[in-house]
């Protein structure tokens, strides 16, 4: 998120929970295309009842304990996750992500192109066996979330495609 | 000695190991599921790597996860724990052939004490007694009524393959013989794919007496006493203590040998226990687990010893510091197993919890995992904590257990703790007076 943006980005989120509030919503989704390079989603959810609500997400930052511990107001706001982006392409599995087939070699895909379905994006490497990751269906590559030879968790988003 | 290692496993267990990792300045990786984010292991770890879905298959019991997560991490060792990975053989050679070091015994030793028959021969050629019983698998009823009928009834029918007392059946007379040997076979095949069952003598009033071992995998061994773990319900142990209140000094020293003596000539590498049932003075061998007992803190607690430190300073290749006349008792201990169960009939209780305070004072050592405001995933076991007590005498030790327990808050969820306040009020128990049978009994007449 570019610092310009980042008040601008705050009082939005304020303004999402307040509208939470108002309308005593559970849960409020809105992404927002600035530029090509540039997409804020913000999510904001609460907990009506003190009833636990369990809410997993993978490889993303820990849920602040002062959120969960106080259910019945505005709990975690998730802005810009991208393992959340209903485009994201997330590893299945643990272990070291490749753009690449060999050093050298030119990229899977890069940011712009257009991909098919079943299409391979990338590699993750997990006990010396190369897992092919493909492209859930065709689309657009927006980013490219991972370098070349990085370690991933389970769950870590690595592209969205949109 | 390692300067990373990665704790394959969660709750109480992994807070042990990494605790012990700190003190020793090595550094810690955790792995963790989905649904444990925002598990306490996780957070006090160096490093933590998600591995998988919640399910246990797919994430703590996932090899290539593990694998992987060393591999991106960098860690050079593996701590198992118990439970999960701990004592499976196939685990342990991938960790080997990945250059990796398995914090515990070989790949051979927990292969050949994982089979019951096989460490039943291998136990009683090393000069430990064992329960009289079939000599192998018996695959026909008209066998097993020869057997039964050579050794006596009642008899008891398990599975070769079995344990956690599935594939087990009891036959009281030589009628229940045809029932029992075909329940057990098919309950063998459902559980664990194979039907092959054997024999053994029944006890009829025996405690659980199981001693700690400790081998340097270079032909050295001692014994580290025995734990009573008699106080069982449905072959789940709940309170475990150290001395055994039965034990003379002299059975003490003569089946710890015994046992010290078995692991050195097998070449047995780090800790290991290895279980008896215990009637009329005699000790019959039932099984030897290969790894670190959840009750493994009663004996650090007599002994002042560190076993977790120590089966990382073996792994390193490290001499073993237990030299066995060094290793002397000091006072008695307590366990007691907190499980997020609601009673009379142990529900399993998952939640959130709204207050944790953890018991302390001289003598009190409470090991969980636990925090204000951390929920209770549903997917795993429901130990949640294990209160142990060191005194200067069983008395004493009793006295501050309940003291104990009463300093202990669990809101938000169910918990066993109630069970043990009613325990200690037991005369039976204030006398050490119980066997295998006796919480079973006692649960049966105070339900309902």
């Amino acid at each position: 998120m570019a610092k310009r943006t980042h008040d601008a980005d705050v009082s939005f989120v304020q303004a999402l929970a307040e509208l939470l509030r108002a309308n005593d919503l559970s849960e409020l989704e809105v992404s927002r295309d600035y530029g090509p390079e540039e997409t804020l989603v913000v999510r904001v959810a609460r907990q009506i009842t003190a009833a636990p609500v369990t809410q997993y997400v993978a490889a993303s930052a820990p849920v602040a304990p002062t959120a969960t511990a106080a259910p019945v107001q505005t709990a975690p706001v998730v802005a810009d996750d991208p393992a959340l982006h209903p485009g994201a392409i997330t590893s299945p599995m643990v272990g070291t992500a490749y753009l690449q087939a060999e050093p050298g070699t030119p990229y899977f895909v890069n940011v712009g192109d257009l991909v098919t379905e079943g299409q391979t994006v990338c590699i993750v490497e997990a006990m010396k066996t190369m897992n092919q990751i493909h492209a859930p269906r065709a689309g657009k590559v927006k980013r490219i979330l991972i370098e070349d030879g990085a370690p991933v968790e389970y769950g870590a988003p690595l592209m969205i495609i949109e | 000695m390692f300067s990373k290692v990665l704790i394959a496993n969660r709750g109480e267990i992994a807070l042990r190991i990494i605790r012990a990792c700190q003190e020793m300045g090595i550094a810690t990786v955790a792995v963790h599921s989905t649904a444990d984010t925002d598990a306490m292991h996780v957070r006090m770890a160096d490093e933590s790597i998600c591995i998988g879905p919640p399910s246990a298959s797919q994430s703590y019991l996932s090899f290539p996860a593990i694998i992987s997560a060393c591999e991106i991490t960098g860690a050079e060792a593996i701590h198992p724990g118990y439970g999960f990975l701990s004592e499976n053989a196939n685990f342990v050679q991938i960790v080997e052939d990945h250059d990796l070091t398995f914090i515990g015994p070989s790949a051979e030793h927990i292969r050949m004490m994982g089979d019951k028959i096989t460490a039943k021969e291998t136990m009683r050629k090393l000069g430990v007694p064992c329960v009289p019983g079939s000599p192998g698998g018996v695959p026909t009823l008209a066998e097993a009524h020869e057997i039964a009928g050579e050794m006596g009834f009642p008899v008891i029918v398990k599975a070769t393959a079995g344990g956690g007392g599935r594939g087990m059946k009891l036959a009281k007379t030589k009628a229940d013989l045809d029932q029992a040997f075909r329940g057990a076979r098919a309950e063998a095949k459902a559980a664990f794919g194979n039907d092959e069952v054997y024999l053994e003598k029944y006890l009829t009033l025996p405690r659980h007496i199981e001693v700690q071992v400790f081998g340097d995998g270079k032909g050295r061994a001692v014994h580290l006493g025995e734990r009573d773990c008699s106080l069982q319900r449905r072959h789940q142990k709940v309170f475990e203590e150290a001395p055994g209140p039965t034990i003379t000094e002299e059975q003490r020293a003569r089946i710890g040998k015994t046992c010290a003596d078995a692991v050195a000539a097998i070449g047995y590498s780090g800790a290991g226990t290895i279980e008896f049932l215990y009637e009329n003075d005699e000790f019959y061998f039932i099984e030897m687990n290969t790894r670190l007992q959840v009750e493994h803190p009663v004996t650090e607690a007599i002994f002042g010893v560190d076993l977790v430190r120590e089966q990382i300073r073996v792994a390193a290749g490290e001499e073993m510091s237990f030299r066995q006349e060094n290793l002397t008792i000091r006072g008695h201990a307590i366990e007691v197993r907190i499980n997020a169960e609601k009673l009379p009939n142990f529900i399993p209780s998952p939640g959130k919890i709204t207050t944790f305070h953890a018991p302390g004072g001289l003598g009190v050592r409470m090991d969980s995992a636990l925090y204000d405001g951390y929920t209770i995933p549903p997917y795993y076991d429901s130990l949640i904590g294990k209160l142990i007590v060191h005194g200067p005498d069983r008395p004493a030790t009793l006295a501050r257990l309940k003291r104990a327990l009463g300093e202990l808050i669990v809101d938000g969820i169910e918990t066993t703790t109630p069970l043990f306040h009613a325990l200690l009020a037991e005369p039976d128990i204030q006398a050490g007076n119980y066997t295998i049978h006796w919480l079973e009994k006692w649960l049966d007449e105070h339900s309902g």
